[in-house]
């Protein structure tokens, strides 16, 4: 679709911003890419992303998977980020189905990853206040959860009952409302 | 396992957050997990309780005040809420053991519940009854809410002026009882709404105040009090006589007026319902009209007026949609009315590309209807 010559007018048109990860890889993106995490956005508004902006939170690996995420939501940014203002622009809702059918998938197919790389996907979606990726991630383990007994959701996730007996049983009494 | 790949490495306030995605008594039983979770639901993001058939647990109604009431009271009361959804669908076998005294009981802890969660500051406020539930008789003001959905819910006068919730972009009644103590119209007030689903209204139709963001809106009306039966009648919405005219000044439009800022609209109303066609009387223009979902409301047979009265007023107009039903009992209701020439229509459809007609069998009234619409050079597809 590009023609000569429009590979760089586009460059001009979208800013480009580097992300330098805690093993120092570089990572070149749009800004538009790039904003879908607040605290990036933050920071470009501060003006200080001159020279990249080092991420020492967070691994090239999950880098970049998070960039593969912001790559792709970022046409459908303007609802899904809950940003208000900008969420009133009828972009968002006139986007075609067949998209967001896409992006569905797209989804589903990202969480395809083993436990740990969910949980630092997890913390960069915090670190770089990406609420769509916080949501989809955090809702992956709670439909795990689902349904589970509570030694069954310790089993899974490496949690040490360090509650004595007699603890776990006050707790136990103390909600029994919640337990029928 | 390896190291590190335990949950224990996500902070509290992750916990919280994936705790908003549960069930409530599920969130609440994590608190037996170790020491360190003990607390950790007291500050869920989320807070959703579902209750319906085939659910052991809060399959009662004493159960559920119960568990209502407890969470209420042992959950941190300042910690802030992203989303609640209560829901109360589908009752089913534990109504019959439903006291007065339940009643009340549960109207008070839902009540309860959902101001809690305006307090809490609320992003999304989910509540969908069974039994029809009266909400107490006070504006919504809140910073923070942007979305609200009520199913089955009695809703009143001072109830819908959301004019205090400035970032308040979606907003959802479905079945919900629009009562006023004196039986005049409600008016809704929701100046910031992007999206407004109003469906199946019962009572009188509200007013729509002044959306200027309004981009989406589906408005279903089949079942409301403003109906005529056409039996020792003769209004002029039975004789098809009703006047059609353009909006000026000073106008009673009802529901027609505030949705003249959408990008996309459904309407959809049963024959006998009136309030569709009252508000004709002053048709506003539809300037930034895209995309339209019309039901057979707005093709009776042989009477295109209000269909054509829309489409004049939508000068940028791009896609119709016409869902007609060929059921049985609408059938027998059908008025007769006499086939009008269309002046002045050569205007209109100046950007309409696609009309699409969804219908279970092509009868003689979409017959009439395509011939109707090929008098404007219109192509159609049929589905």
């Amino acid at each position: 679709m590009a023609s000569a010559g429009s590979g760089d007018e586009k460059a001009a048109a979208a800013a480009m911003i580097t992300l330098i990860s805690s093993d120092n890889e570089k990572f070149e993106v749009t800004e538009a890419t790039a904003t879908l995490s607040q605290t990036i956005r933050h920071m470009i508004e501060d003006g200080c992303t001159d020279g990249g902006v080092p991420l020492p939170n967070v691994t090239s690996k999950i880098l970049a998977r998070v960039i593969e995420y912001c790559k792709k939501h970022a046409t459908a940014a303007a609802g899904e980020e809950g940003s208000s203002s900008s969420f009133s622009d009828a972009a968002f809702l006139e986007v075609d189905r067949a998209f967001l059918e896409e992006l569905e998938e797209f989804d589903d197919a990202f969480l395809e990853v083993d436990r740990a790389t969910l949980f630092d996907l997890i913390l960069a979606a915090n670190y770089l206040d990406i609420k769509g990726l916080l949501n989809l991630t955090c809702q992956k383990v709670a439909d795990s959860v689902k349904g589970k007994t509570p030694e069954q959701i310790r089993e899974m996730y490496n949690i040490v009952n360090d509650l004595t007996p007699e603890e776990e049983a006050e707790i136990r009494r103390e909600t029994q409302w919640a337990f029928e | 396992m390896p190291p590190g790949a335990g949950i224990d490495v996500l902070p509290d306030e992750v916990l919280h957050h994936i705790l908003g995605f549960l069930e409530a008594q599920e969130s609440v039983r994590t608190c037996v997990l170790a020491r360190r979770w003990r607390h950790l639901w007291k500050w869920a993001t989320g807070v959703r309780i579902v209750a319906h058939d085939g659910k052991s647990f809060l399959g009662s109604v004493h159960k559920l005040c119960n568990f209502f009431d407890s969470l209420l009271r042992h959950r941190n009361p300042t910690s802030p809420l992203h989303t609640c959804e209560l829901t109360f669908t589908s009752f089913g076998p534990w109504m019959s053991g439903f006291s007065s005294e339940d009643e009340d009981r549960w109207l008070c802890l839902v009540n309860a519940w959902f101001w809690r969660a305006v307090s809490c500051q609320v992003q999304v406020l989910i509540l969908r009854s069974g039994p029809t539930l009266a909400l107490d008789e006070r504006p919504v003001a809140s910073r923070h809410l942007t979305r609200l959905e009520l199913e089955c819910v009695m809703v009143n006068t001072r109830f819908l002026d959301f004019s205090n919730c400035p970032l308040l972009e979606h907003l959802e009644f479905r079945t919900c009882f629009f009562d006023a103590d004196d039986g005049s119209r409600l008016r809704i007030c929701s100046p910031s709404l992007v999206s407004l689903i109003l469906d199946d209204i019962w009572g009188m139709a509200p007013m729509l105040e002044s959306m200027p963001s309004l981009v989406k809106a589906v408005v279903a009306t089949e079942d409301s009090l403003e109906y005529c039966r056409k039996v020792e009648c003769n209004c002029e919405f039975c004789g098809n006589s009703y006047s059609i005219g353009d909006d000026t000044g000073n106008n009673g439009c009802v529901l027609l007026k505030g949705l003249s800022e959408a990008k996309d609209l459904a309407l959809i109303s049963a024959p006998e319902q009136i309030i569709f066609k009252k508000d004709l009387r002053w048709c506003p223009i539809f300037s930034k009209l895209k995309t339209l979902l019309l039901n057979e409301y707005w093709c009776l047979p042989d009477d295109f007026r209000a269909l054509v009265c829309i489409l004049e007023h939508s000068p940028v107009l791009e896609k119709l949609t016409l869902e007609l039903s060929s059921k049985e009992d609408r059938q027998q209701r059908e008025r007769k009315g006499t086939l009008r020439p269309m002046e002045g229509s050569a205007a209109i459809l100046e950007h309409l590309k696609i009309i699409e007609i969804r219908c279970d069998a092509v009868d003689e009234k979409i017959c009439k209807l395509t011939l109707f619409l090929c008098a404007f050079n219109i192509r159609l597809s049929l589905n």
